[in-house]
């Protein structure tokens, strides 16, 4: 059970000890990975809450969001369209509605618990 | 706890979410750590910026400037050296008139002729058959000047353009003293140019000889002679 933890903690130890320094035309592609991975851990935050948590599809989705998401900023660039601007755009608003979603789910469900405790 | 196969995977997921957030993390704020600029600053960077491309085009043209001047200096330069040359050439000159003119002592190689009256000879009536004269003295004089000589002296008083020798009795006058015999004429030249000149067969010396005249003829080394005095 901690072992998604130690991982993440790992990951978290490499980043910060890293010293690749990675050209400033670049950073956009990292920014959009950041993006594509908090999108699909929130997606998969929400799935699970909602009972439709399919690992495949949340793993899938992590890796294959994160390199699409770099690919159209590459594609951007080098067609001189802001294209990461509309993966930002698509993620940023589906990051807010899985927040919402989750938001929402918690509450009902601290609501509902917190019936169920006066019933008691 | 038995490890599933999920965790792994999961595992691997948070790994790559973690390494992916700290780096861009630890990115930005190395970005961040240079200095962020506000308007005000960047206004000032501008006008700094500005400053600096006009201090640099007028330190260029200053440059050109200073090339400019500095070749007009080595002209003058080149002149001066060329006007310093000629001084030293008029310097030269300079020297060569005095010694002329007899304005310096001169010292040098040369020859010393001395010029005696000759025995009494109780056959000969006239005295002056056996005196030198004048017209002795300007012989050898002329003989010398015409054979090179630099500077000539008669007893130690140096001759000038304008030196005048007067026959006085007994004695010659060289401009203005009276000189007794012996006449000592050194002159400084080429010692040994003057002495063929003087020796040469019918010249100065036979002449004077002829004349009942002791005539004497040494080379020297080093003869000195005076400057004229209040000339």
């Amino acid at each position: 059970m901690w072992l998604p933890f130690i991982g993440l903690i790992i990951g978290i130890i490499l980043g910060l000890l890293t010293e690749i320094r990675i050209p400033e035309e670049y950073s956009n592609y990292l920014s959009i990975a950041v993006l594509a991975a908090f999108d699909t851990l929130f997606g998969g935050i929400r799935a699970y809450l909602q009972n439709i948590y399919d690992e495949k599809v949340f793993v899938s989705g992590f890796f294959f969001n994160i390199i699409l998401a770099a690919s159209l900023a590459f594609l951007g660039v080098h067609l001189g369209v802001d294209l990461y601007l509309a993966a930002v755009f698509a993620f940023g608003v589906r990051l807010f509605q899985n927040i919402a979603v989750i938001r929402r789910i918690l509450l009902t469900k601290w609501s509902t618990n917190k019936e169920k405790l006066e019933k008691r | 706890m038995r490890v599933k196969g999920n965790h792994v995977i999961l595992s691997l997921v948070s790994l790559v979410l973690g390494f992916i957030i700290a780096f861009s993390y630890h990115l930005t704020q190395i970005e961040n750590e240079k200095p962020k600029m506000t308007d005000v600053q960047y206004k000032q960077t501008l006008a700094l910026r500005n400053q600096l491309i006009d201090q640099e085009e007028r330190n260029r043209k200053l440059q050109s400037e200073l090339k400019e001047k500095q070749e007009k200096v080595q002209k003058n330069e080149k002149e001066l050296a060329k006007e310093a040359q000629i001084f030293s050439n008029f310097a030269e000159d300079t020297e060569k008139y005095r010694l002329f003119m007899g304005k310096v002592k001169v010292k040098g190689k040369g020859v010393k002729v001395t010029l005696s009256d000759g025995a009494y000879n109780p056959r000969e009536d006239n005295v002056n058959n056996y005196l030198v004269h004048e017209h002795h003295v300007f012989k050898v004089i002329n003989e010398l000047y015409i054979s090179g000589a630099a500077a000539v002296a008669i007893n130690g008083a140096r001759l000038t353009s304008h030196s005048y020798i007067v026959c006085n009795g007994p004695v010659i006058t060289v401009d203005g003293v009276p000189y007794p015999a012996p006449f000592i004429i050194t002159a400084i030249g080429d010692p040994d140019v003057l002495s063929s000149s003087l020796n040469l067969t019918g010249g100065v010396k036979d002449q004077l000889v002829n004349d009942n005249i002791i005539f004497k003829l040494e080379k020297a080394d080093n003869i000195i002679l005076d400057p004229i005095l209040g000339g």
